[in-house]
């Protein structure tokens, strides 16, 4: 695997790497996709789905209601003024 | 303190199976574990990720839930792979559990502390999640019961993902009674959980199988000493009056694959989740611009093996690469459910070895390469790709190691899995390793 393909990758997933991780990823990834490349032989198929049994939709009824308090789920954010804490956008 | 709280105590200090424990038992109830990515108030969940250090969930799982509604007391949490990346449990941040037969060796993964507790602890039921093999992995090289149910049987509000079309809840413990007991207080649907909503209800008894396939595919690259102690087990099975016959899956060649694409393709959508505002780990530095401020958090928080399988799940989404990789391994997954079924019109379960070795020692495995390591899951892949129910019951003992052997039903028939490891239990004695407190 090419370097810059490995850095794509990680800019994509939010991963800094040293030089030595890339050296080391890019190989791992090549022994492991060469291996994967077997799936070139199986038979395209001609449907699938995301998941393994059917899945039905489940709606509720549209009234109000909550299940965990917010403020306990804040209590795990950093908060100031009872806002959450971020990063600035630009 | 009581024989039951030493021994897990004993488990958590010297097989590090339990990242906490509870403080002591309640009179009248009985004792569950919980592997370290199911929520549950009252205990940090980290999923064996730095990432998540610091997180207590203010909730508790559903599955969890029902465990403590009918009288269960969660007496710990149990460590694991980190984010269930792992075949051996040594991808984690808070500890490795060690083999309950031999501390040098692996509980298997990524429920590793689960293999553990199961087996140090009489009486004890571990909660464990599978996305590839994570149960049968541990109960095999722990010498427990281990039930993977059909996906979808168990709601998974509440469990940290990993693949979320891939992941389940389920069971381990030393008897298949006690797993039947408390797999149908944590089965049925939840409406927090859509894909737990299409199952049908649980039969009142299971069907005891009469005829098992066995795929030849599935004895390739066996060690010796597996297949020897697999075929004698056939041979037992013959014995309670089944039906053995060999098949041939060779779709089976395509699971592996699929597998490992499709889940750390879901895996690296899942993480993304991992920044440093929401969960666990909190960065500090506002100033920074959001990319770098994420980056900086996942980078230090996530591990080695937790990298690879992001950058491999990115890559095989990444266009130009999501036809060849993604969406063929979702059609490969349609064609294996379709072999398996074609399988279940003449049998009534597929039977393997459910590992290919006994428990490697840690020197061993720190020689093994990531495609090596992905390897070792080839049995326990098929069944958790197609979200087909399965079970694994010690089977022999090489060297005074647990084997494990693996049944496989068709959806949503676990009680037959549970029938035919319940009578398994009249002609084979387990062993547990004698621990004196």
């Amino acid at each position: 695997m090419e370097r810059e393909t490995i850095a794509r990758v990680a800019k994509v997933a939010r991963l800094n790497l040293t030089e030595e991780e890339m050296e080391r990823y890019a190989n791992d990834l090549d022994d492991i996709l060469n291996s994967f490349s077997v799936l070139d032989e199986a038979p395209a198929g001609e449907s699938y789905s995301f998941n393994p049994i059917p899945v039905i939709d489940v709606l509720r009824e549209d009234e109000p209601a909550q299940d965990i308090d917010p403020q306990a789920l804040k209590a795990q954010m950093g908060t100031y003024e009872g806002y959450v804490r971020g990063p600035r956008l630009s | 303190m009581s024989d039951t709280y030493g021994l897990i105590r004993y488990a958590q200090t010297k097989h590090l199976a339990f990242t906490e424990v509870a403080e002591g038992l309640e009179d009248g109830k009985f004792h569950f574990s919980a592997k370290d990515n199911l929520c549950a108030d009252g205990f940090q969940a980290r999923a064996g990720s730095a990432v998540l250090d610091g997180y207590s969930p203010p909730f508790d799982a559903t599955c969890i839930g029902r465990m403590k509604g009918s009288g269960g007391q969660l007496v710990g949490k149990t460590t694991m792979d980190e984010f269930g990346f792992g075949t051996f449990s040594t991808n984690s941040a808070h500890g490795v559990p060690l083999n309950p037969f031999d501390r040098e060796r692996s509980c298997g993964g990524s429920s590793g502390g689960a293999g553990a507790a199961a087996c140090l602890i009489p009486g004890h039921i571990a909660l464990g999640v599978s996305t590839g093999g994570s149960i049968s992995g541990p109960a095999s090289f722990c010498g427990v019961v281990g039930l993977t149910p059909t996906y979808g049987r168990v709601s998974r509000y509440g469990l940290i993902d990993y693949g979320n079309s891939l992941d389940k809840v389920g069971l381990l413990s030393r008897s298949a009674s006690l797993v039947a007991r408390h797999f149908r207080t944590m089965a049925g649907p939840d409406p927090k959980d859509p894909t737990s909503c299409a199952q049908p209800a649980l039969a009142g008894k299971g069907r005891m199988p009469s005829s098992l396939a066995v795929p030849r595919e599935a004895l390739q690259n066996l060690d010796p000493s597996v297949r020897s102690s697999f075929q004698e087990a056939l041979g037992k099975l013959k014995g309670m009056g089944m039906e053995v016959h060999e098949v041939s899956m060779g779709s089976l060649r395509f699971a592996l694959p699929a597998y490992y694409i499709l889940a750390t393709s879901e895996a690296s959508t899942n993480l993304a989740r991992y920044c440093g505002m929401r969960f666990g780990r909190r960065e500090e530095k506002f100033d920074q611009h959001f990319n770098d401020f994420f980056t900086g958090v996942r980078s230090e928080g996530f591990g080695d093996e937790a990298k690879r399988r992001i950058l491999l799940g990115t890559f095989c989404r990444m266009v130009g690469f999501r036809s060849r990789y993604y969406l063929k391994s979702l059609a490969v997954r349609q064609l294996l459910i379709e072999e398996y079924r074609k399988v279940f019109r003449d049998h009534d379960a597929v039977v393997t070895p459910t590992m290919p070795f006994v428990s490697p020692r840690f020197e061993e495995i720190g020689r093994m390469k990531p495609l090596e390591m992905y390897g070792a899951d080839v049995l326990t892949v098929p069944p958790n790709l197609t979200g087909m129910p399965h079970i694994s019951v010690p089977c022999a003992y090489v060297a005074g190691l647990p084997v494990g052997m693996q049944m496989v039903a068709d959806h949503w028939k676990e009680l037959d899995l549970l029938e035919a490891a319940s009578a398994w239990e009249n002609v084979f004695e387990y062993r547990f390793p004698e621990v004196s407190l």
